[in-house]
């Protein structure tokens, strides 16, 4: 799990949507790469705006899929047929339609509880109590934030170029 | 916002290019010539390979209703500008219901109880329920009810592109649960009566829903190519792009795997449990090289395009998806193919021209009235209330 640590940095906060999506762009076209845009809901573009690449989850949960399926083979195999060999109505002891349901249950469990690991491995959860930028982010309003340790980060320049593209207010604050 | 965003939105009219023009009165005059050449020479073959393709396009048609429905129900924004593809689809309904109305005349060649001795043997009310005119009466009522649906609901969608009304939407929601409701019962009685009873004493509960995994898959799969060849005609631009072309893709997986579920769970039990008269009908296909034939269900109808569509490239790539999109309809003839002619011809599998034939023969009549349809309708459903949630759809990664 990532170190929890506070960062301060510079907040804007937006009343619209298309504001902030735009501020978004403005700000990685002025050179940050370490900002955030938080939001109360997903907005459609954000990822491109904010140059957030495609996770690996999806790899997570495959190669996990996959290593499920393999375990529990290996799992009925050694226990129906090498382990314990029982006779079940005259079928043979390795019967694959009969070991399916389960290699196919574990194989959902497995991809499903890594793909649910990663997510809280990159998203660096659980973050207990962060420091609070605005309250009413998780309702009505938007905002982009900049941490102090970013390329060029100036908090003039920030201020401005935030209010040029038309935010509600711009303060220091600290974010995770 | 992405790229595929800043794109102008105009539709123009549909008109057929001469070549598919072409094609389709090849197929028709190829179909014609088959038909009454097998009526004449091998009327078996002929009717075998009739009910095949009749089951195969009559699924297409009403698996296009069923999108249309469940779209309408669960109020889905995305699909609203391809929807009208789906529903030039349904526009078969005519010609399913005049090839329904011959498929009667082909009974007695296909089926056991439609000889009366046969059918007064068969036991557990079986002999009333198969009765000819019973399931002739079933088999029509299925068909009009959709095209009723249909004519309700497509109409509708229709209508609103002049008028603009958005109370046609809410009334469409309407029609299309009361739709979903009717093909669940009557598209399983539709399997049990054509492809269950070839083999009356058989029987299997879950037949219904394992021929509706493969009609609705066989449908999204004839969408996606749609949507594909659309994204890039002249007709459309702005309205349908790689989003769109990505969820279907998604159905079309999704589709996949349910398909492979049902099947599985159908063979399981029966396998598992091993009673003789159920075992029956799996016997005869793993015989006289039928053997070969599920597994090449296994594997092209689940196991490819599950593996190929799995990476969100392949969704969005072109060719990729038409490929797969084929090789599943292919797969869905194959499917039918494999349910109906174990039955025939001493269990040895039949292929060539006569299935060639009639296939073609009913894909002319399929391309026929997509072409009216589109023809004759806008390409998009231009005042639908959901189509700004259409035309903004952004699929995250």
């Amino acid at each position: 799990m990532a170190k929890k640590r506070v960062i301060g940095g510079m907040a804007a906060i937006f009343l619209k949507e298309s504001q902030v999506l735009q501020a978004a762009t403005a700000a990685r076209a002025s050179g940050f790469i370490k900002f955030d845009a938080i939001s109360p809901y997903p907005i459609h573009g954000m990822e491109e705006a904010c140059g957030i690449e495609r996770s690996s989850i999806p790899y997570v949960t495959f190669g996990a899929g996959a290593l499920g399926l393999l375990l529990s083979l290996g799992l009925v195999y050694y226990t129906s047929v090498l382990n314990w060999p029982i006779n079940v109505g005259g079928k043979p002891m390795f019967s694959l339609p009969a070991f399916i349901p389960i290699m196919f249950e574990l194989t959902v469990l497995f991809a499903a509880l890594c793909s649910v690991g990663a997510l809280f491995y990159h998203a660096k959860m659980p973050k207990i109590d962060p420091p609070t930028i605005d309250k009413d982010l998780t309702s009505h309003k938007f905002a982009i934030f900049i941490p102090e340790n970013d390329t060029g980060y100036n908090e003039d320049r920030i201020t401005r170029m935030m209010n040029e593209l038309g935010a509600a207010e711009v303060k220091k604050v600290a974010e995770y | 916002m992405a790229s595929n965003h800043s794109n102008e939105f105009k539709i123009s009219k549909f008109e057929a290019p001469q070549n598919l023009k072409a094609i389709m009165f090849a197929c028709l005059f190829v179909g014609l010539v088959t038909f009454i050449l097998g009526f004449i020479k091998n009327p078996e073959r002929m009717w075998t390979s009739y009910l095949v393709s009749f089951f195969f396009f009559g699924c297409l048609a009403v698996g296009a209703m069923f999108f249309i429905a469940f779209n309408f129900a669960v109020k889905a924004g995305w699909s609203s500008s391809i929807r009208r593809f789906a529903e030039a689809m349904t526009n078969y309904m005519p010609v399913f219901l005049i090839s329904a109305f011959v498929l009667i005349l082909g009974f007695k060649k296909l089926y056991v109880w439609n000889d009366p001795a046969s059918l007064a043997a068969l036991s557990g009310g079986k002999s009333l329920y198969l009765a000819p005119w019973f399931v002739s009466v079933r088999m029509i009522l299925f068909i009009v009810g959709c095209w009723v649906f249909g004519k309700l609901i497509v109409g509708n969608s229709i209508k609103q592109d002049i008028t603009g009304e958005h109370a046609l939407t809410n009334k469409n929601i309407k029609y299309s649960i009361g739709f979903i409701a009717f093909f669940a019962i009557f598209f399983t009685m539709f399997s049990f009566d054509l492809m269950m009873s070839l083999l009356p004493t058989w029987y299997s509960t879950i037949f219904g829903i394992y021929c509706f995994a493969g009609a609705i898959q066989a449908t999204i799969a004839v969408l996606a190519i749609i949507v594909v060849m659309m994204k890039k005609s002249k007709w459309i631009s702005g309205y349908v792009n790689d989003e769109h072309q990505h969820d279907v893709a998604k159905f079309l997986k999704g589709f996949t795997v349910f398909w492979a579920y049902i099947a599985f769970s159908q063979f399981m039990l029966i396998w598992y449990a091993n009673i003789p008269e159920e075992t029956e009908y799996y016997i005869m296909r793993s015989l006289n090289g039928w053997m070969g034939v599920s597994f090449a269900l296994l594997i092209f109808r689940f196991i490819v395009p599950f593996l190929v569509l799995l990476p969100r490239g392949a969704k969005r790539n072109d060719s990729i998806l038409v490929a797969v999109s084929i090789l599943v309809l292919v797969m869905q003839y194959v499917d039918i193919y494999w349910m109906v002619y174990p039955n025939f011809f001493d269990g040895i599998p039949q292929f060539g021209f006569w299935e060639i034939g009639i296939f073609l023969g009913f894909l002319g009549l399929f391309i026929m009235t997509m072409i009216q349809f589109m023809t004759k309708n806008n390409l998009v459903a231009i005042n639908d209330p959901r189509i700004h949630e259409a035309v903004n759809h952004h699929v995250t990664y």
